[in-house]
């Protein structure tokens, strides 16, 4: 069991207060501010997960969240990050990816069989025969997974909020809180954002100065500046985690997505210290330089006893003295520059008498046993950038720190359009453009030595707010010497003969995959990754991105700018489905009489926003009682809520006018008093909607249009509007009129005994009239209509008194058995009738030709929108028509809507609407079929689920009342 | 003894969330109005000025548009500028928001003692209509005013338009989406509380008054009163 | 998310707004011939480059033109439409036989 260290290790750690949870069923004892990673190494716990591929033993390689190594399940939550989820009592943490247990996978074996499983492997030999694929995924699935997704898991509230500031700096440390402060002395609103749960960034944890001191001070110094900054806002533990148009980002903080649209943005993110590569790299102990030092300073975590450090910088001898500090022996420092120059904390290091192998780097890990720790390391001579000769000394520890290198945090800057090329002198990407309002500042742009990081980060700062900063204020400098150069070592790769030399840990990638992807052709680097998947896995690449790019660039001999680099796209880091998911708005509308319909037992749907009601009663009763719904308005009077009805009021002394060019029919000479059908076409002759308008004053029609149409319909009148400049208001009145349609024989009756200043007679009122009247005491627009094809009134009020129209509606009709219909009775009546629904009758492609819709074509108008299509439709054979069919013979299956009608092997048509009908006492339905097929008299045939062939005969519309004597009572 | 609601023909379409918050209703303008919460009134004055939703619903609006509205309304006495977005309050208390060149809603004062709103729609007939058209905005849109100090931050978790005080000053108009919804917010402050008034689709009132809650529940917003309203305003 | 600004209501997130189409004059429906119509109808300019663009406000349904870099995918100015469309237009239908009396399509 590896110990705690004393205060002041253990910067974010409460060592009063004791937690403990649980990990493979084992309990685990940490403290509050732990991480699980960290509560784990503590324990002596260095396996966290198994490998992707191969069911490798895993440790944490970062802890940063920056590696894939960490993932965990906690309870029926998957791929939770172990090195950056705080602990917390009774927390339950699995591992993932195993067969059995996390100590003996048996999936393991997978392993030693490696050379058989090349990468590509899965898409060479599973697909044939391609009837197996199904077996082998579920087997692939299994053995190469990650955690488990718990379908009946809670849901959490994800919620999300927006944003604003003039300034947001992404990044914590030197450089971030260096430019918040400079960009708050312009007075605007800043926000700075950082990812962990403590300001700082490396002032928290690495090493500047050979006595450590230097860290402790400038973080002491620059918090408390900022947290005396009354216009700095501070987010920790917040992912900035994407950039998108217009400095525009989301951040991520507990369950909160924050979209945020800043004017400036500062992205001050740092480096990813980047792996070596060598035989054994991910063998649990393996950590980062950075990894090893978080441990110690930010958890007091000893993470092991004896150390082998590999050096390329400056900064791995910082690692070498921290361990030191620990009290950890450092059992030599391997350095990969054969001559490293002589710097203030390695010439420190030196002093301690650490055995520093110079030109040497790591050959090997050797592993204990099944790869669960490390035991030892043996050294091998650099020859040459990435090669080396065969094994050198092996120095025996339990923890290998690698110091090698860095390389810019590019995500942000990509993503927001900025590039980078890459820079010989330091061997990294460095940016070479920026898109307007971002700027980078730091280690990101290539200030590493720390006082060029304050300075970089002052720049930016006052960069980000330079027209609002006085006037006198001087430019802040930043020195030329940044400290990029000499800190990265160019070729990290040092390839083994047996392989397990991983480029990416993620996916098991090792050098070999990407040499033979290569090979095969793959050359392009979106290929390469996308054959071998490395840089594919939850950690995206932050570490083996930058391998594979130079080892591409040595294999095909070209430069690293000719090779490039991966596209980056958001996210950043991964992202709860929670974030995405939850909290979203999903709109309803209801009417005024919504309620009544649910006392009423009715069955909602939805119509577009709207809730309508769909019949009313026991759903296992629904056809019956669609069919008592529909035999009252056949036989006595029913009612239904028509309030999701669109309605327009189009008024102005050129109303009429508009109507005639937005719809295909004439209504300059419409009487007022008087409705008209309207059908809106488009400029292709597409019918797009439908409805009457209803001329109440010479200067004002009101137009009704479909439920889900009346939007695009009212966006349409204005653009047109727009352009046309007619002295036209148009007003979308929808949602200020509750409606009624009391239809059958008994309605005049029923709405006479409420009406009590209209005359409700066929005389005073015929069919087709509209007028103003009141009714149970509401102001009402009145409409004679006659869609289901019975006597009928449609009812429109003010929207607040509708539930009291239909409380007096239900009243007077009492005596005489009125009760309320929903769209599914509705639906069967106007079938009866042979009204088209548009949209359902009609696709994004029939004109009103091929609906035997001709007669509502004014062929002497001027103009309207789609009649040249029209005109040049008319002059073409037609392709199909839109007929009325029955089906007699009761022993066949019922054909659905949208079955096809079928001729050989041709299609000729589909099904649009079929109804088993009460009135007609036949299977009725619409079809599109053929124009040979088309004429009353012709059958054709439907073929239904199953493949079976049904017979349709076609018949003369309407199925129902073909003289239309009804509705004109 | 509180009105019931449906005591009256017209009805605000919030009235059953309301009774269910155990609001006390009184008659303004032949409807029920929800005039306080339980019997705490100070405790409810405190809610306005924090975070608090009231439903103003039953209160008188109008609206009119066209091309020739703004020349109407000003020969109706009405007194408006140039500037779209904006709120213009009268003299009687009554506030006219110039959404458009041609479009204003118009909306009483929270004591009702404007008689604007029915003056205009008095002196205003289809016959008459000169490019000035009226539109029915007491029943196709809600009234809700929202207010307290917690008011813009409630806002930020429904709205994408920046309305944080001191970018979205007194009198702004922001015409936009609310929880995927159209909506009219406006600024009109109340006795010094930071207050929105927000005008929006009848039809989604249950939904946005759901949304709202929820939005506000993390600033202990809840419902009150237009009696609490009224006090802010010191009338 | 980008930014566009809107004539009337300023700076909106794109979310609140609609692509119309390019901003195209309509051929004489009763004088242009069956393909000028098709091409009106069916073809798009697509150009690489500044465009023309009908754009709407949705909470506000206000229509209003922007022109567009669709290279750079750069808003460059926006206005009202009464900047393009200033006079009312008229249609007339030529007398029989087609084409024999001139017909006031504007625009």
């Amino acid at each position: 069991m590896t110990s705690r260290l004393p205060e002041p290790f253990g910067a974010l750690i409460d060592r009063s207060k004791p937690v403990s949870f649980s990990f493979e069923g084992r309990n685990v004892q940490g403290f509050k501010g732990d991480t699980i990673a960290s509560a784990l190494l503590a324990n002596g716990v260095t396996m966290l997960s198994r490998s992707f591929k191969y069911h490798r033993p895993r440790g944490p390689l970062t802890m940063a969240g920056h590696d894939g190594n960490t993932l965990v399940q906690i309870g029926s939550e998957p791929n939770r990050q172990a090195d950056r989820v705080p602990i917390t009592s009774g927390l339950k943490v699995t591992g993932i990816n195993y067969w059995g247990s996390l100590e003996h996978d048996r999936f393991a074996l997978l392993g030693k069989v490696d050379r058989f499983l090349p990468v590509g492997f899965y898409y060479k030999a599973f697909y044939k025969p391609r009837w197996m694929w199904p077996y082998w995924e579920k087997l692939i699935r299994r053995v190469a997974g990650l955690g488990v997704v718990d379908l009946h898991s809670h849901h959490g509230y994800f919620d999300k909020e927006y944003l604003f500031c003039d300034v947001m700096v992404v990044g914590g440390g030197p450089a971030g809180l260096e430019s918040a402060l400079a960009a708050s002395d312009a007075g605007g609103e800043v926000i700075l954002v950082d990812e962990n749960r403590m300001l700082g960034g490396s002032l928290n944890y690495a090493r500047f100065d050979a006595a450590g001191e230097r860290a402790k001070i400038e973080r002491a110094r620059l918090v408390a500046a900022v947290e005396a900054r009354s216009n700095i806002r501070v987010m920790t533990e917040t992912i900035c985690n994407g950039a998108y148009s217009d400095n525009w980002y989301p951040l991520v903080r507990g369950n909160r997505l924050y979209k945020l649209r800043a004017g400036e943005t500062v992205i001050a993110v740092g480096s990813y210290e980047q792996p070596l590569i060598f035989r054994n790299n991910d063998v649990p102990g393996v950590m980062l330089g950075s990894a090893v030092q978080r441990l110690i300073r930010l958890y007091g975590v000893k993470p092991g006893s004896r150390a082998v450090v590999a050096a390329a910088n400056d900064d791995a001898y910082g690692v070498a003295l921290d361990l030191l500090d620990a009290g950890i022996e450092v059992a030599c420092v391997t350095d990969l520059r054969s001559d490293p120059p002589s710097a203030p904390l390695a010439d420190a290091v030196l002093k301690k008498r650490v055995p520093v192998v110079a030109g040497s780097t790591i050959y090997e890990v050797e592993s204990g046993s099944e790869g669960r720790g490390v035991r030892a390391v043996r050294l091998a001579k650099v020859t040459s950038e990435g090669q080396a000769a065969a094994k050198g000394d092996s120095f025996a520890c339990d923890l290998v720190a690698v110091s090698t290198g860095y390389a810019p945090m590019a995500p942000l800057i990509s993503q927001s359009g900025g590039t980078f090329a890459y820079d010989a002198a330091s061997s990294m990407l460095a940016i070479c453009s920026l898109p307007d309002h971002v700027i980078a500042a730091g280690s990101l742009n290539g200030a590493y030595a720390l006082d060029a990081t304050l300075e970089d980060g002052r720049r930016a700062g006052f960069e980000a707010t330079r027209n609002s900063q006085p006037a006198s204020a001087a430019v802040p400098t930043v020195r030329a010497d940044k400290g990029a150069a000499g800190i990265t070592y160019p070729f990290p790769i040092f390839s083994h003969p047996r392989g397990k030399d991983f480029v990416d840990l993620d996916e098991d990638v090792q050098v070999k995959d990407l040499e033979h992807a290569m090979l095969e052709g793959y050359e392009h680097i979106e290929l390469l990754k996308r054959f071998t998947t490395n840089g594919m896995g939850p950690s995206q690449g932050r570490n083996s991105s930058m391998p594979a790019v130079r080892l591409a660039a040595r294999t095909l001999k070209q430069s690293i700018d000719a090779t490039g680099t991966t596209t980056s796209r958001p996210p950043v880091m991964q992202v709860k489905m929670g974030h995405l998911a939850g909290r979203s708005f999903e709109p309803v509308r209801y009417t005024a009489m919504h309620f009544r319909h649910l006392e009423a037992g009715a069955k909602m749907m939805s119509a577009g926003l709207w809730m309508r009601p769909e019949f009313y009663g026991d759903h296992a009763r629904r056809a019956e009682l669609i069919r008592a719904e529909a035999k009252n308005v056949r036989e006595n009077v029913g009612m239904i809520d028509v309030s999701t009805l669109g309605g327009l009021d189009v008024r102005g002394p050129d109303a009429a006018e508009f109507l005639n060019r937005m719809y295909t029919f004439a209504y300059t000479k419409q009487p007022v008093g008087r409705s008209r059908y309207v059908l809106m076409t488009d400029q292709a002759g597409v019918i797009t909607d439908d409805g009457v308008a209803c001329r109440f004053h010479d200067d004002w029609f009101y137009v009704t249009a479909t439920t889900s149409g009346v939007d695009a319909v009212y966006r349409q009148m204005l653009w047109y509007n727009a352009q046309w400049r007619l002295k036209v208001d148009i007003t979308n009145v929808t949602a200020a009129y509750a409606g009624v349609n009391v239809a059958g024989p008994n309605a005049r009756a029923v709405l006479q005994k409420i009406c009590t200043d209209a005359d409700l007679s066929k005389e005073a009122f015929p069919y087709m009239g509209v007028r103003e009247a009141t009714v149970a005491g509401i102001r009402s627009l009145l409409l004679r209509v006659g869609f289901v094809g019975e006597l009928g009134y449609e009812v429109h009020v003010p929207a607040s008194e509708g539930e009291a129209l239909w409380d007096a509606l239900m009243e007077a009709g009492k005596e005489s058995g009125i009760r309320p219909f929903g769209v599914e009775a509705q639906r069967v009546l106007r079938l009866e009738k042979g009204h088209i629904i548009v949209s359902q009758d009609t696709d994004g492609l029939t004109n009103p030709l091929e609906a035997d819709m001709a007669w509502a074509i004014a062929k002497t108008k001027p103009f309207f929108v789609g009649m040249r299509s029209i005109e040049i439709q008319s002059k073409q054979p037609l392709t199909r028509k839109l007929v009325g069919f029955e089906i007699t013979d009761r022993t066949q299956p019922m054909p659905k809507e949208c079955h096809l009608v079928v001729r050989g092997r041709e299609i000729t048509g589909r099904v649009t609407s079929i109804t088993d009908s009460p009135a007609v006492g036949k299977i009725i339905g619409l079809a599109y079929v053929a124009l040979d097929q088309s004429e009353p008299g012709k059958t054709f045939e439907i073929k239904v689920d199953g493949g079976k062939l049904v017979s349709a005969v076609v018949v003369k519309l309407p199925f129902y009342d073909p003289d239309s004597k009804r509705q004109e009572l | 003894m509180s009105l019931n609601p449906i005591d009256r023909r017209a009805r605000s379409f919030l009235y059953r969330e309301l009774m269910a918050a155990g609001a006390s209703f009184a008659e303004i303008n032949g409807q029920a109005c929800a005039m306080r919460f339980g019997s705490d009134s100070l405790a409810e004055l405190a809610r306005a000025r924090a975070m608090a939703i009231c439903d103003l619903s039953p209160l008188r609006r109008t609206g009119y548009k066209g091309w020739a509205t703004a020349e109407w309304l000003a020969a109706q006495g009405c007194r408006i500028e140039d500037a779209p977005n904006r709120v213009y309050g009268q003299d009687d208390g009554a506030r006219i928001a110039r959404l458009s060149r041609g479009e204003f809603v118009v909306l009483s004062d929270l004591a009702q003692s404007t008689t604007l709103p029915d003056r205009l729609d008095g002196a205003w007939s289809i016959a008459s209509a000169n490019g000035c058209f009226r539109v029915p905005r007491t029943d196709s849109s809600a009234w809700v005013v929202i207010t307290g100090e917690h008011a813009a931050s409630m806002f930020a978790k429904v709205c994408g338009v920046d309305l944080r005080p001191h970018t979205f000053v007194n009198h702004s108009i922001a015409q936009t989406s609310l929880a995927r919804m159209n909506a009219i917010i406006c600024r009109s402050d109340i006795g010094g509380t930071l207050a929105f008034d927000v005008v929006f689709d009848l039809a989604s009132s249950v939904y946005l008054w759901g949304a709202f809650l929820d939005a506000m529940q993390e600033f202990g917003g809840k419902p009150v009163g237009l009696e609490a309203i009224r006090t802010l305003a010191g009338v | 998310m980008k930014i566009i600004h809107c004539p009337l209501n300023g700076p909106r997130n794109a979310q609140e707004f609609v692509h119309g189409g390019e901003v195209v004059a309509m051929p004489d429906p009763h004088r242009s011939s069956d393909a000028e119509w098709a091409s009106f109808v069916f073809l798009e300019n697509n150009v690489a480059g500044v465009v023309r663009e009908w754009w709407c406000h949705v909470p506000t349904a206000y229509w209003f033109i922007a022109e567009r870099d669709t290279v750079r995918d750069e808003f460059i100015r926006t206005y009202d439409a009464s900047e393009l469309f200033r006079e009312r237009v008229e249609f007339t239908r030529p007398a029989a036989p087609k084409g024999d009396a001139p017909n006031g399509q504007g625009a």
